[in-house]
C-alpha cells in the first residue's frame, strides 16, 4: 500500500500528540498512526494466528496482544473464567512474589549488573520506555511465567532468562506446551474442565482450549459434508461426538474474527445433522420400547450436545398419550350419565385419575431414559395440559353450558378442583425442580384461565337471577295469601317465651353455619367445602366432616342438614306472625345460594395473578349482591310494611284489648329481632366465607364488600329507628288509651261510704298502673339483646320520657283526695320500680320527682302551709318541676278549693320564696 | 432526535480544521454522538453557529458524511459493554466494503475521525477493514503496511512465535 516511510513517534506518546504531530507533518504526506485503543479494537477482529503474527512486529504490539484482559474476556465469554478462583490464585502468587523478590534482592546483591537489567525491563518510569499497558502485576507475573516456561521448554533460550533462575513461579509441568493436537483425544473431550483461572495466564489457558478445539472447529467450518470433518473420524462414539460438538459450540463464542458468523452457521448445520441422526435413532428405540438401551443412550447423547431440548420434544410429541388422546375419556360422558339438566362429575374424575396413573407410569420411564439433569416431566405435563386437559375441559364446559347454567357452574368449579387434585397426585421425576408441585398447579391453572372470565360472570348472573327469583316467588306467594295471612297474623301473636325459645334455637343455627349451611346448597361440593372449612373458626364442624381430599361425590352431611331443616320449620311456624313481612326462610335460602356460588368462585382465587384477583372481586360482588337483594328487595319492604302497620294503628279503634301488647308493635319488635338475626347471619357468613378464607380484608374500609355490608347494617338500623319512632307513638297511644279507659274516677278519690269511712278495696297500684307498666315493660324487654345497646338506651329513654309526660297529663285529669293519695303513691312507686329496671339515671330522676310530687296529695288540708312549702321546694323535684307546675298538680287535690286561699297566702303573701 | 423528526430539513454547519464550512442535515450529523451531545449541551438556540471540528479535515469529513448519509436510518448503537456488541457485529456489508476502498492514509483518518466524532458503526467498519488488511500477512508485511519499527531481536521474535505455536494454522 503506502510506501512512505516515516519514523513513528514512540508509541507511548498520547493520542493527542499523535494527531497534532500528524497535522504538523501533513505536508510531508506521512501516514497516520492509530492510537493504542484503536489498535486494540482492530485486534479483536483478527483471527488468533494473525494476532500473534501482529505481536511479533514490535514490543508495543506484543504487549497489546498479550494483554491479559483480552484473554480473560474470551475465557469469560466461554464461561470458563472464575473470578473468585483467580483472586485466590493471585493472592497465592503475591506471596510467592514477595518471596521471589526477597530472593531476587539477594541475587542482585550478588550480581547487580544482571539484576539491574532485569528490573529495567518493566520499571514504571524507566528510560527504556517499555510501554506498560497491562496491570503491573499481571505483566510481571506473565513475564515470570514466560521465563520459567522458556526454561522448561527450551533450555537453550537461557539468554532470555533474566536472573529469575531460582524463582519457581508455577508448578512445573502443569501447562502442557507444544502443539495441542498431540493431546490425548480423550483429554480433549473435557478440555473445558481443565481450564484454570489465573491472572496473567489467561492467554496460556486460552491457548490450551484453542490448541485442542481450533483444529476441529476450523476443519468443521471448512468441511463440505458431514462425513468430512476429522471430528467425526477421530471420535466414533456418538457420546464423544456430542461432547465435542457441545464444546465447539462454546468455543465458537470466543471467535470474534471476521467471518465468524459463517463458521458458526456451519457448526450449527453440522450439529443439526448430527442431532437429527441421533433423534432418528432415538425414535427407533422409542418404537421398540427400548427404554434402557437405545433410548437411554441417545437421550444422554443429546443432553450432552445441547441440553436435550429436541429429544424432550420428540419424546413428548411421539408419546402414546398424545397420539391417542381419545382413549382417556369422552367429555360428553359427564352429561350422558347424569339426569337431564344435571352434570355428573364422576366421568371427569375417572378421566383425571386415568391420566394421573398413566403419567405416574411415565415418570418412571422418564427416570429410566433421561439423565436427571433434564426436566422432561414438566414440559411433558405442559403439553398434556395444552393438548389433553384443555381440550377435555373445554368440551365438558361447552356441553354443560348448553345443558344448563347451573350444570356449567358446577362443572367448572368441580373439574377445577379435580384438576388440582390431579396436579397434586403427580409424582415428580428425578429431573424435576423443587417447585414441581407449584409448576404443575400453574399448568392446570393456565388450562382454566380462558374459562374463568366467563365462569365468574355466569356465576354472578346465576346468583343474581336465582336470588331475585327466590324473592319474587316469595312475594308472589305472599300476595296470593295476603288476606288469610293478614288475619292469621293478627290473631296469632307470639308469646314472649316462645319467641325467646326460637331466638335461642335460631342463634344456635346461625352460630354453626359451617357444618350446616353448605349442606343445604349442594351435597356435591361437600368435600371441597371441608377443605375450605378445614381452617375455619368452628372446630365442631370437624366432627361431622368427611376426610378432606376425598373426591366430592359423598352424599354429605345428612344429619346436620335435616337438623337445620327441622329448626327452620319450627322457626317458620313460630314466625307466622311476621311471615307476611319477611321470611327467614327466604333469607336463609339466599345465603345458601350465595354460599355455594361463593365457594365455587373462591376456588379460582387460588389461580393467583389476574384471574385470581378477578375471582376475588367476583366473590365480593356475589356478597354485595346478596346484601342488596336481601336488604333492598326483602328486608326493607318488610320493615316499611311493618312501619306502615304501626302508623295505622289506632288503639281506640281496636276492639279487642285482651291481648297483652300492641299487636303491630309486637310484630314490629319481632321484626327487629329477626332483622337482627339476619344481620347476624350475614355477619357470620361474611366472617366465615370472606374474611376467614382471605377473600376480603375486614379492615379494608375501601373494600366494596365491607362498604356494602356497612350500608346494609345502616339500612337495617335506619329502618329499626324509623319503626321504633312510630312504635313509641303507638305505645304511648296505647298507654293513654289504657289510662283513659280503665282509670276509674274512684281510684284516687274513693267515695266516702255511708259510714263516713273511705271505701278502699286494697292498698296497692291501681289496675291501670299495672296495665301500663305491663304493656310498656313487655315491649321494651322485647328489644333487649336484639338491637344495638345505644339504640335500646335511646329507645328506653324516649319511652320513659313519653311515659312520664303521659302520666303527668293523666294525673292532671284526675282528682285526688287525701285518702286516694295512698293509691296514687302506690301507682307512682310501681312506675318508679319499673323505670328503675331500665337503669337509666335521668329517667329515674324524672320518676322519683313524680313520686315526690304525688306526696302533696297526702298532706292533710289543715297543713296548707306545708303544702305551700312543698310546692315551692324545687330541690325536691331535682329541678324537673317548677313551682308553677307543682302548683298545677296541687290544684288536682280534691279539697283544693278549700285550701287554695291558705296555700296561696302562704306562697305569695307571707313566705315569698318564689319570685 | 425529536427535534430532527419534527423538522427533517434542519441543517447544521460544521467547520473543519482546514476552515471549510460544510452544511449537513442535522439528522445525518447526529449519527455522531459527539455532535449530538454537543447540541444537547449547547442548546437549541445556539444551533446556528458553526460547529468547529479541529481534528477533522474537509476530505475526511466529506467521507464521514457520506457514510452517515447512507446509514442515517440505522438503529442507534447499543449502549453498554462492548464485548457483547462486538460479538453481535456482523461482517462488513457490500456498500461499506466499497466505501472503505480508499488509500490507507484515508482509511486511518476515517477511523480517527469516527473515533473522535464517536460514530460507532463507522469505527467498527474501519477497524474490521484494517483487520482484514492484517489477516494472513507475515510480521514483516504487517510492519511495512503499518509502518511499525521492529524493536525485537530475531531471537525474541522467534520466542514469541514459539510461545504461541498452538495458534499456528495447521
Amino acid at each position: 500500500m503506502s510506501h512512505v516511510k516515516r519514523v513513528i513517534p514512540s508509541g507511548n506518546d498520547s493520542r493527542q500528540n499523535v494527531i497534532s504531530s500528524l497535522r504538523t507533518t501533513q505536508l510531508l504526506n506521512s501516514k497516520a498512526v492509530l492510537p493504542a485503543e484503536l489498535i486494540a479494537t482492530i485486534l479483536d477482529y483478527l483471527p488468533i494466528p494473525d494476532m500473534f503474527r501482529f505481536a511479533r512486529t514490535s514490543k508495543r504490539m506484543q504487549e497489546m496482544v498479550y494483554d491479559d484482559t483480552r484473554w480473560i474476556q474470551r475465557l469469560k465469554i466461554m464461561g470458563c473464567w472464575n473470578d473468585a478462583e483467580a483472586r485466590q490464585r493471585f493472592e497465592e502468587a503475591m506471596k510467592r512474589k514477595l518471596q521471589a523478590q526477597r530472593q531476587a534482592d539477594a541475587a542482585r546483591k550478588a550480581d547487580p549488573a544482571l539484576n539491574g537489567n532485569a528490573h529495567g525491563g518493566r520499571g514504571a518510569g524507566d528510560n527504556e520506555g517499555t510501554l506498560s499497558v497491562t496491570l503491573f502485576d499481571a505483566g510481571l507475573e506473565e513475564e515470570m511465567q514466560r521465563a520459567s516456561l522458556d526454561r522448561m521448554v527450551r533450555p537453550r533460550a537461557s539468554t532470555l532468562d533474566r536472573g529469575f533462575d531460582d524463582v519457581t513461579m508455577s508448578p512445573a509441568g502443569l501447562f502442557r506446551p507444544g502443539p495441542a493436537n498431540k493431546l490425548d483425544p480423550n483429554a480433549t473431550l473435557e478440555i473445558f474442565s481443565k481450564v484454570r483461572s489465573i491472572r496473567g495466564m489467561a492467554r496460556q489457558e486460552y491457548g490450551k482450549i484453542y490448541g485442542a478445539l481450533a483444529p476441529f472447529y476450523f476443519d468443521l467450518a471448512r468441511s463440505r459434508s458431514h462425513t468430512d470433518p476429522i471430528l467425526f473420524r477421530m471420535y466414533r462414539d456418538p457420546e464423544q461426538q456430542a461432547q465435542m460438538l457441545a464444546q465447539l459450540k462454546i468455543f465458537a463464542k470466543s471467535d470474534f474474527a471476521i467471518g465468524w458468523s459463517q463458521r458458526e452457521e456451519r457448526l450449527e448445520t453440522m450439529t443439526g445433522v448430527f442431532e437429527n441422526a441421533v433423534l432418528r435413532e432415538f425414535e427407533q428405540g422409542y418404537e421398540t420400547r427400548d427404554y434402557d438401551g437405545r433410548m437411554k443412550r441417545y437421550a444422554h447423547v443429546l443432553v450432552t450436545l445441547n441440553g436435550g431440548a429436541a429429544i424432550v420434544d420428540t419424546f413428548i410429541h411421539n408419546h402414546p398419550l398424545m397420539l391417542d388422546k381419545d382413549q382417556l375419556g369422552d367429555p360428553s360422558d359427564c352429561l350422558r350419565n347424569a339426569p337431564s339438566g344435571q352434570i355428573s362429575l364422576q366421568p371427569s374424575h375417572e378421566f383425571f385419575k386415568d391420566l394421573a396413573t398413566k403419567l405416574n407410569d411415565e415418570v418412571s420411564v422418564i427416570d429410566r431414559v433421561f439423565p436427571p439433569s433434564v426436566d422432561v416431566l414438566l414440559p411433558f405435563l405442559d403439553r398434556i395440559g395444552d393438548d389433553i386437559i384443555s381440550d377435555y375441559i373445554t368440551a365438558v364446559f361447552d356441553e354443560a353450558h348448553d345443558v344448563s347454567i347451573e350444570a356449567y357452574l358446577k362443572a367448572v368449579s368441580g373439574v377445577f378442583e379435580q384438576a388440582l387434585q390431579f396436579a397434586i397426585t403427580i409424582r415428580p421425576s428425578k429431573g424435576s425442580e423443587q417447585n414441581f408441585q407449584e409448576e404443575a398447579k400453574r399448568i392446570i391453572a393456565r388450562c382454566f384461565e380462558p374459562h374463568v372470565d366467563l365462569y365468574l360472570q355466569e356465576e354472578l348472573d346465576f346468583f343474581k337471577g336465582k336470588s331475585a327469583a327466590e324473592v319474587e316467588v316469595w312475594e308472589k306467594r305472599l300476595s296470593d295469601e295476603e288476606q288469610s295471612a293478614e288475619s292469621f297474623f293478627m290473631s296469632n301473636i307470639n308469646r314472649q317465651a316462645v319467641k325467646r325459645d326460637f331466638l335461642t334455637s335460631f342463634k344456635k343455627v346461625v352460630m354453626m353455619p359451617v357444618n350446616v349451611l353448605p349442606t343445604m346448597g349442594s351435597s356435591r361440593s361437600t368435600a371441597i367445602t371441608n377443605v375450605v372449612n378445614g381452617d375455619s373458626l368452628n372446630p365442631t364442624s370437624r366432627s361431622s366432616t368427611p376426610v378432606p381430599g376425598q373426591l366430592p361425590v359423598s352424599p354429605g352431611l345428612e344429619a346436620p342438614s335435616t337438623e337445620l331443616a327441622a329448626k327452620a320449620a319450627i322457626m317458620n311456624s313460630r314466625l307466622e306472625g311476621i311471615r307476611s313481612l319477611f321470611s327467614i326462610e327466604v333469607a336463609l335460602n339466599l345465603i345458601h345460594t350465595a354460599k355455594t356460588s361463593l365457594e365455587r368462585a373462591a376456588r379460582f382465587v387460588r389461580l393467583g395473578g389476574q384471574s385470581g384477583e378477578e375471582s376475588r372481586e367476583q366473590c365480593e360482588n356475589i356478597f354485595i349482591n346478596l346484601l342488596q337483594i336481601l336488604g333492598n328487595r326483602h328486608i326493607k319492604p318488610g320493615f316499611n310494611k311493618a312501619v306502615h302497620h304501626l302508623s295505622e294503628y289506632k288503639p281506640r279503634e281496636v276492639a279487642d284489648h285482651s291481648n297483652q301488647g300492641v299487636a303491630p308493635l309486637v310484630a314490629f319488635l319481632e321484626l327487629v329481632n329477626v332483622g337482627d338475626l339476619i344481620q347476624q347471619m350475614v355477619d357470620v357468613f361474611y366472617l366465615q366465607e370472606l374474611v376467614a378464607v382471605h377473600l376480603t380484608d375486614r379492615d379494608d374500609f375501601l373494600s366494596p364488600a365491607c362498604k356494602e355490608k356497612k350500608r346494609f347494617e345502616q339500612m337495617l338500623d335506619e329502618r329499626v329507628a324509623a319503626g321504633l319512632n312510630r312504635g313509641i307513638d303507638v305505645l304511648m297511644d296505647e298507654v293513654e288509651y289504657i289510662c283513659g279507659t280503665t282509670q276509674s274516677p274512684g281510684d284516687f278519690n274513693p267515695p266516702v261510704g255511708p259510714d263516713g269511712v273511705v271505701q278502699m278495696s286494697d292498698i296497692g297500684p291501681t289496675e291501670t298502673a299495672q296495665k301500663v307498666v305491663d304493656i310498656v315493660s313487655s315491649h321494651t324487654s322485647m328489644l333487649v339483646g336484639s338491637t344495638d345497646k345505644n339504640v335500646l338506651d335511646v329507645f328506653n329513654q324516649e319511652v320513659g320520657l313519653r311515659l312520664f309526660t303521659a302520666l303527668c297529663k293523666h294525673l292532671k285529669r284526675q282528682r285526688v283526695s287525701v285518702d286516694g293519695a295512698i293509691r296514687l303513691i302506690s301507682d307512682m312507686n310501681a312506675y318508679n320500680a319499673y323505670i328503675a329496671t331500665l337503669r337509666n339515671k335521668s329517667l329515674t330522676q324524672y320518676f322519683s320527682a313524680l313520686r315526690e310530687l304525688s306526696q302533696i296529695y297526702l298532706i292533710a288540708p289543715d297543713h296548707a302551709k306545708e303544702i305551700a312549702t312543698i310546692i315551692a321546694d324545687s330541690d325536691r323535684y331535682h329541678g324537673i318541676f317548677r313551682a308553677e307546675e307543682v302548683y298545677e298538680f296541687a290544684e288536682r287535690r280534691a279539697d283544693w278549693f278549700s285550701i287554695k286561699a291558705q296555700v296561696e297566702r302562704q306562697m305569695y303573701g307571707v313566705g315569698c320564696i318564689v319570685m | 432526535m425529536s427535534a430532527a423528526t419534527e423538522q427533517p430539513k434542519q441543517t447544521l454547519t460544521v467547520t473543519t480544521n482546514d476552515n471549510v464550512d460544510i452544511v449537513v442535515e442535522r439528522e445525518i450529523l447526529e449519527r455522531s454522538v459527539l455532535i449530538k451531545n454537543m447540541i444537547g449541551d449547547v442548546g437549541e438556540e445556539q444551533i446556528d453557529t458553526a460547529i468547529p471540528l479541529p481534528n477533522v479535515n474537509e476530505p475526511v469529513m466529506k467521507k464521514v458524511i457520506e457514510w452517515c448519509e447512507h446509514h442515517r436510518k440505522d438503529p442507534p448503537a447499543p449502549e453498554g459493554d462492548d464485548s457483547d456488541s462486538r460479538k453481535k457485529s456482523t461482517d462488513i456489508d457490500e456498500w461499506d466494503q466499497k466505501f472503505m476502498q480508499v488509500d490507507q492514509e484515508m482509511l486511518f483518518e476515517i477511523i480517527l475521525a469516527a473515533n473522535y466524532l464517536d460514530i460507532k458503526g463507522l469505527l467498527d467498519v474501519g477497524c474490521k477493514t484494517v483487520a482484514n488488511m492484517i489477516k494472513g500477512k507475515s510480521p514483516d508485511e504487517i510492519r511495512k503496511t503499518f509502518n511499525i519499527q521492529n524493536d525485537f531481536t530475531p531471537e525474541e521474535e522467534d520466542q514469541i512465535r514459539r510461545e504461541n505455536e498452538w495458534a499456528e494454522d495447521r
